[in-house]
């Protein structure tokens, strides 16, 4: 769970290095996808994005711009070695390096053979999937003390209650527990539609739940 | 402005909950029924009562596996584990005795509420026993174990071949099992608006929550902030609904009218109070009219301030469907008989006093962001709903 493979796309648009820029614009507009991996048989040899081929082309209503789209190449506008990821490279640190090096896609590569493509989108989409809604839920968010055993302790609750948890996320964020001690924050997601007697439970046996908020009286 | 009007409803259809102790308690349809007919609404309404749904009926939209497992377990047979990753046995969805008769007879109601609409027997129905719109296509949720509001769509798809068919929603919380049922029919609109899914369940609805191939742009979803308030509320749902439902042009209309959105209640975070549960169904009666020969069928849903909020909000609906006028005041019959058993003081004004609501921290903050939710889904959305 969590590596490139899981939220790679398999199948890849690519282009070769004689592909001709308005040959690429044209597969960019038709597929809705803003990079294009350049291969030599099955050999990764670069990446075009949209923006290269824009900005290596004349501007819209520039007499020359037809001819200069046919003209140039993808061997001249891409991006030679570029930065590429593996299969099983946790999703994490390729999206931590997108991050830092201001990239919005990686050729994901397999003993020099281009296998797949992850997006910031796939990124996205794999944060959804963690935390997010596929199955019905409700969300917690409750503070446990920064101690062994405590978040079995509070998962511990909703399994005494019968509560199904579709998804836990615990981060390095701190927080405070109501006496001042160090907490962690923790976002559960629950089987249920009435959160009430879990929220009551936990507050009761000292966590500190920061949603949902107490029922109206 | 006119039609009959018809109250569908029965005793039999109050099997349908899980008693005492649990949110869904029926109640609550109860407490309703008694303070229309103590209001004097129901005068000249004589309830009409219609047949259960059979199992032909919910195949439409339910798996058979999953009917015989609620049949099982509602005759106390069947395996605990294998019910469970149906939804079947859960807190929320506890099995009672008899759950799967109760629940078919909650989805003939509403059944025979759109027949007796479509017929021409009547204008409007209301069915407040139905709006389980939780209820998946294979699993019990959110206190639904059948989709009343899905089965009826199915079979009026079948009985009317061609109709087009318009659902609003605005119980708090989503209405993902309806949704999800219609997700690429380009004749069922289903409009939500709802507590946004990051605070509250089933955590789904939002915007680009839009339906799928051929039902692009036919699911609406409009995720409200917590705590919003009538004003806001009010201003979304109507740059919303009469749109859409006009870009769509619906030959009938089902709303789900579930009043969990009420400050009160104890499941949600929303802020509403019975002004808007009074503007809804006025709005949707108008666009009812304007729009396909006053065909609406309501239905009620989740409500779980059941003393206050329930009641009141639900008689408001039948006057506005049944062309009555809502009394000022509670009958005193009905806090005479209910008041003893009530928990909480009762109310004694039909509609909630605004400064028994004190304004909510970050109003305005709350009302900036739902104003924008809704533009997104005017840009984004609206523009991909056309007359069929």
């Amino acid at each position: 769970m969590l590596l490139v493979r899981d939220s790679m796309s398999r199948e890849v648009i690519a282009i070769t290095p004689e592909t001709t820029a308005a040959q690429a614009l044209a597969l960019c507009r038709e597929r809705r996808i803003r990079h294009l991996p350049v291969i030599d048989g099955e050999r990764l040899v670069g990446i075009v994005s949209d923006r290269d081929l824009r900005s290596a082309t004349p501007a819209l209503g520039d007499p020359q711009r037809t001819s200069e789209l046919e003209r140039i190449r993808a061997s001249e506008v891409m991006t030679r070695d570029p930065v590429t990821t593996i299969p099983d490279e946790p999703i994490e640190s390729a999206a931590n390096m997108m991050r830092e090096r201001w990239i919005g896609c990686l050729p994901v590569v397999e003993d020099g053979d281009l296998v797949g493509v992850i997006t910031s989108s796939d990124v996205m989409e794999a944060l959804v999937f963690l935390v997010g809604a596929h199955e019905p839920g409700s969300r917690f968010e409750v503070v446990v003390p920064d101690r062994p055993g405590t978040l079995a302790g509070a998962a511990g609750i909703f399994g005494e209650l019968g509560i199904n948890i579709v998804s836990v996320a615990m981060g390095a964020r701190r927080e405070e527990m109501p006496d001042g001690s160090p907490g962690r924050a923790v976002v559960f997601r629950v089987d249920t539609v009435n959160p009430g007697e879990a929220a009551e439970v936990l507050e009761q046996a000292g966590y500190r739940v920061l949603w949902p908020p107490a029922a109206p009286v | 402005m006119s039609g009959r009007s018809v109250f569908v409803h029965g005793p039999s259809l109050e099997d349908y909950g899980f008693g005492e102790g649990h949110p869904f308690n029926p109640i609550r349809l109860r407490l309703t029924v008694d303070l229309c007919e103590a209001s004097g609404l129901l005068e000249g309404y004589e309830p009409a009562e219609p047949n259960p749904a059979t199992e032909a009926d919910l195949l439409t939209v339910h798996s058979l596996t999953y009917i015989r497992l609620v049949q099982q377990a509602s005759r106390g047979e069947g395996n605990v584990s294998d019910m469970r990753d149906y939804g079947i046995g859960t807190p929320d969805n506890p099995v009672t005795p008899h759950v799967h008769d109760a629940c078919a007879r909650v989805v003939g109601a509403v059944l025979g509420a759109y027949r007796l609409v479509m017929a021409g027997e009547a204008a409007h129905a209301m069915c407040i026993s139905g709006g389980l719109h939780h209820a998946l296509r294979s699993q019990a949720s959110g206190f639904c174990f059948y989709n009343d509001a899905g089965v009826a769509i199915a079979r009026m798809k079948e009985e009317h071949p061609g109709i087009r068919i318009a659902y609003v929603d605005t119980d708090a919380h989503h209405g993902d099992g309806v949704q999800w049922m219609f997700y690429e029919d380009p004749d069922v609109l289903t409009v939500s608006m709802h507590e946004s899914g990051r605070y509250l369940f089933p955590g789904t609805g939002g915007i680009e929550e839009w339906g799928r191939n051929g039902g692009v742009g036919y699911s609406v979803n409009a995720p409200l902030e917590p705590y919003t308030v009538d004003g806001s509320w009010i201003s979304c749902f109507d740059a919303l609904v009469p749109e859409a439902l006009r870009a769509f042009g619906p030959d009938i209309i089902i709303s789900q009218n579930g009043c969990d959105g009420h400050a009160l209640d104890p499941l949600t975070h929303l802020s509403a109070t019975t002004r808007l549960y009074e503007h809804v169904p006025r709005v949707i009666h108008d666009l009812a009219h304007e729009l396909c020969g006053g065909r609406w069928v309501a239905t009620g849903g989740g409500g779980y301030d059941i003393w206050r909020v329930v009641p009141r909000a639900w008689t408001a609906l039948w006057a506005t469907l049944s062309h009555q006028e809502l009394p000022e005041k509670v009958s005193r019959a009905w806090l005479a008989e209910w008041g003893r058993q009530s928990p909480v003081e009762l109310p004694y004004l039909m509609r909630d006093d605004p400064a028994d609501y004190p304004a909510v921290d970050r109003a305005s903050t709350i009302a900036e962001r739902n104003r924008r939710t809704t533009e997104a889904v005017l840009e984004r959305v609206m523009p991909l709903i056309s007359p069929g």
